[in-house]
């Protein structure tokens, strides 16, 4: 198991957080976020949503994230699961897991690599709507999130 | 699985259904004729010189399901209870889409009749619409659904919609600008992902590594936008770039086989 993956496969939260975790008690907190796809989003009625990916560039800016997040926080555990492909709304889209003896660093360390996530993995969305289907921008929010980290390094 | 028309000896035989138990059978098909928009305007006005092309067409597909035992050879002589034919016309794609639907409580599938009133529906208006149109093409003939019967109950799946996850490569509808490198020469690999090579319509192109006057990223846009001026949209609003999938910028350099990407920021979590 690969602490990074795409795919289109749904995935299930509960056990990527068990093979997390199985044999060790070492570890203290685990805290995992899982992204659903919503309804509503820049337009009302969203009935679908396609993911793309760069192939290759998506795993290395995935698996580099980690690391960063590894080089700020001591971490017993991580898994970053991104699906790719058509979902619908309510689908399972991310799961970020991440394991430490302390929860803090474990609070910590989920929402650095969601920032991170969100600005520098190459994953675009299209949402298809009641009123027809557009590619979703990139918002000013997320990148003011992601600039958090850079002053408390 | 065995063929239930072949014999042990592999020689075609008509099965014997005397013993099977009756049942409600029912079986639809569709296909599609495709023609000219012109061709399919003067169909939905009744412009064409033969007269009514649909109510012909339909009663074309109904009589020739109840005549499906004389021309497929195998097939039992069936009173069907029901045969309908309808039609759509698809002013977006240009063409006819014909669906028929058979029903009978018997001993045999009604399929082949669906599928005969559908072919023998599309072949009517190839002949009522000819005069005007003789590139029409008839084709996607299938089963839709069937239920009833040994064999249970099918339907025909949806065909998936294409995922488009492995970005990067043309699509279908896309204008390709295909290799612009002669076998052999020496060349830089563009991609165009996402929402750039929708509003480009440009999946991937080779640019030769002679076209760039400096050997880097803002060479590459330069001899991009002197072979096609679409290329012009790299420079509106922000546009990412990757050099073998690491970010990069106008002053990265370049070499031959080095795979270039642009793309809009990115929107994935």
């Amino acid at each position: 198991m690969t602490r990074v993956r795409v795919q289109q496969a749904v995935f299930e939260a509960g056990a990527e957080q068990a093979a997390l975790t199985a044999g060790r008690t070492d570890i203290g907190a685990v805290v995992s976020f899982t992204g659903l796809v919503r309804d509503f989003n820049e337009r009302p009625e969203v009935q679908a949503l396609s993911l793309e990916h760069y192939p290759g560039m998506t795993e290395a800016a995935l698996e580099e994230i980690v690391t960063e997040a590894e080089a700020r926080w001591p971490l017993q555990g991580v898994r970053v699961i991104h699906r790719v492909g058509r979902l619908a709304p309510g689908d399972p889209i991310v799961l970020v897991v991440v394991a430490r003896a302390h929860r803090r660093a474990a609070f910590e360390a989920c929402d650095f690599i969601m920032d991170y996530l969100k600005t520098r993995a190459p994953f675009w969305k299209k949402e298809h709507t009641a009123s027809g289907e557009y590619w979703v921008a990139e918002r000013e929010t997320d990148h003011q999130d992601a600039r958090r980290w850079e002053t408390t390094s | 699985m065995s063929l239930t028309h072949l014999n042990a000896r592999g020689e075609a035989h008509m099965v014997d259904v005397g013993d099977k138990p009756e049942s409600r059978r029912e079986a639809s098909a569709s296909g599609v004729i495709r023609m000219r928009p012109a061709t399919l305007a003067l169909l939905a006005d009744g412009q064409l010189p033969k007269g009514d092309v649909l109510a012909t067409a339909r009663i074309a597909g109904i009589q020739a399901a109840k005549r499906t035992h004389e021309l497929i050879p195998l097939c039992h002589a069936l009173a069907l209870s029901k045969v309908s034919v309808d039609f759509e016309l698809d002013e977006a794609e240009s063409c006819v889409r014909v669906s028929a639907s058979c029903r009978l409580t018997g001993r045999t599938g009604v399929e082949m009749e669906a599928l005969t009133a559908v072919s023998v529906a599309c072949l009517t208006l190839y002949d009522m619409c000819k005069a005007v149109d003789k590139d029409m093409e008839i084709g996607a003939i299938h089963l839709d659904a069937k239920t009833g019967g040994k064999s249970g109950d099918y339907r025909r799946d949806a065909p998936a919609e294409p995922a488009p996850i492995v970005t990067g490569e043309g699509e279908a509808g896309e204008v390709s600008l295909g290799a612009r490198c002669a076998l052999g020469e020496p060349c830089i690999l563009v991609k165009c992902l996402a929402e750039l090579r929708e509003r480009l319509g440009v999946g991937e192109v080779a640019v030769s590594v002679d076209h760039l006057e400096t050997a880097d990223v803002a060479g590459l846009k330069a001899a991009l936008k002197a072979m096609d001026p679409r290329f012009a949209a790299l420079e509106e609003g922000r546009v990412l770039c990757a050099v073998n999938q690491v970010m990069a910028g106008n002053a990265t350099p370049l070499t031959a086989e080095d795979e270039v990407a642009f793309f809009p920021p990115v929107t994935g979590g």
